[in-house]
């Protein structure tokens, strides 16, 4: 009995012994730090090919490399491509790859990859929504493994810009040859290899250990969690459940702010705030009740209430953009001024403007209310009509059947990007008509160099700032919350995708 | 089930509530201490206090005058919507009850057709073929319910059309519309007023919804669901801008629910004679 009862309390001994021991070496393996962070969309496809969503090219940052990349300060600066030389006529362009760069799944980078995602890029059947942007490629040429040239038709500056953004992802020539199923297993070169996505839940991906760049990226691994509502992405952050959520509600900002262990870093966007006008609708097309519309505007104030602060612009640039000009003094705040040039104009309350808002974007038509009791107080009769996303994208920025809308355009890395097809009527959504603005829009596509382009797109935002073909509102700030142990979440400019690679958690 | 004079005082408290509702909603330009679009950015967030019992929301404006608004369109919501939804089916309950057998069938057919879908997504569906806004919302409300009165209405019919007048009323040659009209519609009406209460109530969740989804009343004007969408964001911030709104739509629709179980306990004879 008694022998029993030893042996018993010995296992017992063993047993928790054994147990601490492996607490003790549990404990000296290195914690896999993995960041958990919140987007407020599925992305549509995981094939930077086949679309133009914002969503996609967020989660494919880290996944995907471009043969140039934007800096913090949105310069482009070498990235797959080592460096570039571009011909006198402007016609030919040698890039000079990185060596011993290698893709997910073991093949190393090389020019007949590059060749074949621009040629994936340009072929019809992609049906890239981005095709457009490489129209002036007549050719990709793989003279040595290490050399790509392009040729183009014609001089395009913009061509830079198009080779820094997500879309022009590079692929490895072996899977496009075999048809791989890029929308649901992307293989690229970047920081972060793609593990699994579950619709409308998340991402994972997981640390990439060969990557390119020396000792990046610091994480073992980033799950991107799809939450739609903004109060669980605050109580996920508040919980640490989250330990990074993009975007949050200016509102959300002091809650976030008062608990000790969370931040919120704070930061321009490079979107452009605007509220657009279609200038082909009767009483629109004149340009005093577009002048009334933005004397009758308090922009600050709208800022300050919905958007929680920015800078206030005056023409159709993002504020923080090296090529934004102050035209915020053409019309300032004048409700006065608003009424008398609508009585001029003879718009009376029979008139019903129809303000459509985009209802997935709650900040926008938080804005359009505000737009519509301003618009009310100088004696415009505005009707709000709240659409989803699907619809608005179809009947207002495809077929422009509206009078009035909310809505912010991205920053773009080339003004061309920003300004491009306006003043032609048919090609944007405002149906602004100014031949003027359209050509110089066109030359400033040909010519190169940021002084020659700088003269040439003042007189395109003049023309824009004072013919109003929109309401132009400004640039916003964005509040990006996180828990005190983030450290480096860093945020493309101009393309607003999220860089990852030198993200911490302490 | 409650019983005798509990039941009867919740019964006068409800339509009490009921009327002071439907007078607030007649009266709301006089009653209402605030304008319930003028926006007041620099009083936004404001807890309850005397100049806005009820606080004020995300752009300044008083929520009480929004409540008192908002009740003008829940209740002409529930009013048009039940009349639509009534008048459609008693139509069709009436047809397919003294029809024949192959009317009768097809009718119902259709109707528990539409009935098998699920309210919301029903709704969702008509307002986005009809276009977004409180008209379509009431349309789309009656289509919805309709099949409910039918099947009632119908039911109905069919036991009355062999009760011993009406089939003494027939054999004297009495025109059928006529029978209908004297025999078949006063003897239903009971049940159709009891129904009517409680689908109310419905039409004031489903309005409140349509509304919370962006499909209903459009912004500005005041709506109980649309404040509770805005007050969605705000909910730690300001909670008298998702509590009040959600208070009302609740007692309303306990309001209508008590009187339509309270109505029907009365027409029920067999309870009656306990």
């Amino acid at each position: 009995m008694k022998r029993t009862h030893l042996w018993k309390t010995a296992a017992a001994v063993l047993v928790l012994l054994a147990l601490a021991a492996g607490t003790v070496v549990a404990g000296s393996q290195p914690e896999k730090k993995v960041l958990e962070f919140a987007l407020q969309g599925n992305p549509d496809t995981l094939d930077p090919h086949k679309t133009a969503g914002t969503l996609t090219f967020q989660t494919l940052k880290s996944i995907y490399d471009t043969l140039v990349e934007p800096d913090q300060t949105g310069k482009l600066v070498p990235a797959l491509a080592e460096k570039w030389v571009i011909s006198s006529d402007g016609l030919t362009w040698t890039f000079t790859l990185r060596r011993g760069v290698k893709f997910h799944n073991g093949d190393t980078l090389s020019s007949a990859d590059v060749k074949a995602t621009f040629e994936r890029l340009m072929k019809e059947e992609t049906a890239s929504p981005k095709r457009a942007d490489y129209a002036a490629i007549t050719a990709v040429e793989a003279p040595d493994s290490a050399t790509v040239v392009i040729r183009l038709s014609q001089p395009y500056s913009p061509l830079l810009a198009t080779l820094a953004s997500g879309w022009s992802a590079i692929l490895p020539k072996s899977l496009i040859d075999a048809g791989h199923d890029f929308a649901n297993q992307p293989v690229g070169t970047g920081p972060y290899r793609f593990v699994e996505w579950v619709r409308d839940s998340r991402v994972v991906l997981e640390k990439n250990p060969e990557y390119w760049m020396e000792g990046l990226p610091k994480l073992d691994g980033v799950n991107i969690n799809i939450i739609t509502e903004q109060t669980i992405a605050v109580q996920g952050l508040l919980s640490g459940q989250l330990d990074v959520a993009y975007r949050i509600d200016p509102d959300a900002v002091p809650q976030l702010e008062a608990s000790p262990d969370t931040k919120v870093e704070t930061r321009l966007t490079a979107l452009t705030l605007v509220m657009s006008i279609n200038c082909s609708r009767p009483d629109l097309n004149d340009l005093r009740v577009r002048q009334a519309i933005n004397y009758a505007i308090d922009k600050q104030k709208v800022l300050d209430t919905v958007y929680g602060g920015g800078k206030i612009i005056g023409t159709f640039m993002d504020y923080d953009n090296a090529y934004y000009k102050d035209f915020t003094n053409l019309y300032p705040y004048d409700p006065a001024k608003a009424r008398q040039l609508l009585k001029e104009a003879g718009v009376g309350q029979d008139r019903v403007f129809e303000l459509f808002l985009p209802q997935n974007y709650e900040l926008h038509v938080k804005a359009g209310e505000m737009y519509q009791a301003m618009l009310t107080e100088v004696g415009m009769n505005v009707q709000i009509k709240l659409v989803d996303w699907s619809t608005w994208l179809s009947d207002v920025y495809s077929q422009a059947n509206y009078d009035l809308t909310v809505i912010g355009h991205t920053g773009k890395l080339d003004p061309d990007g920003t300004l491009g097809g306006y003043g032609i009527p048919e090609k944007r959504y405002v149906r602004w008509d100014n031949p003027r603005a359209a050509e110089l829009i066109a030359e400033g596509a040909r010519v190169s160099g940021y002084e020659n382009r700088k003269k040439i797109y003042d007189q395109v935002l003049e023309l824009m700032a004072r013919e109003v073909p929109f309401m132009y509102l400004g640039s916003n700030y964005e509040f990006n919350a996180m828990r005190n142990n983030v450290y480096e979440f860093r945020i493309t400019p101009k393309l607003d995708t999220f860089d990852f690679r030198w993200t911490e958690l302490r | 089930m409650l019983r005798g004079s509990t039941a009867n005082r919740l019964y006068y408290i409800a339509v009490a509530f009921l009327l002071i509702l439907g007078a607030a909603a007649v009266a709301a330009p006089w009653i209402a201490p605030h304008d319930p679009v003028a926006q007041n950015v620099e009083n936004r967030f404001h807890a309850p206090s005397l100049s806005n019992p009820l606080g004020t929301d995300n752009f300044g404006r008083d929520v009480l005058s929004r409540i008192i608004f908002g009740s003008r369109s829940a209740l002409l919501v529930g009013i048009v919507s039940v009349s639509i939804a009534t008048t459609l089916g008693m139509l069709v309950g009436l047809t397919a009850g003294m029809g024949g057998s192959w009317t009768d069938n097809t009718l119902m057919l259709l109707m528990d057709g539409l009935l098998s879908f699920p309210t919301i997504l029903l709704a969702i569906t008509v307002v986005s073929f009809l276009g977004y806004g409180l008209l379509q919302v009431m349309l789309a409300i009656g289509i919805i319910y309709s099949p409910v009165f039918a099947r009632l209405v119908r039911a109905e019919t069919l036991a009355l059309r062999h009760e011993g007048y009406v089939e003494a009323s027939r054999a004297l040659g009495t025109p059928i519309l006529k029978i209908v009209f004297k025999h078949i519609i006063p003897n239903l009406l009971g049940r159709v007023i009891v129904q009517g209460s409680i689908t109310f109530a419905l039409s004031v969740v489903v309005e409140a919804s349509l509304s919370y989804l962006g499909l209903g009343t459009q912004p500005p004007t005041p709506s109980w669901g649309l404040m509770l969408k805005d007050s969605r964001n705000y909910l730690v911030q300001a909670p008298w801008m998702a509590l009040y709104p959600g208070l009302a739509i609740a007692l309303t629709v306990l309001c209508f629910n008590i009187i339509g179980d309270t109505l029907s306990e009365r027409l029920n004879p067999r309870l009656q004679r306990k």
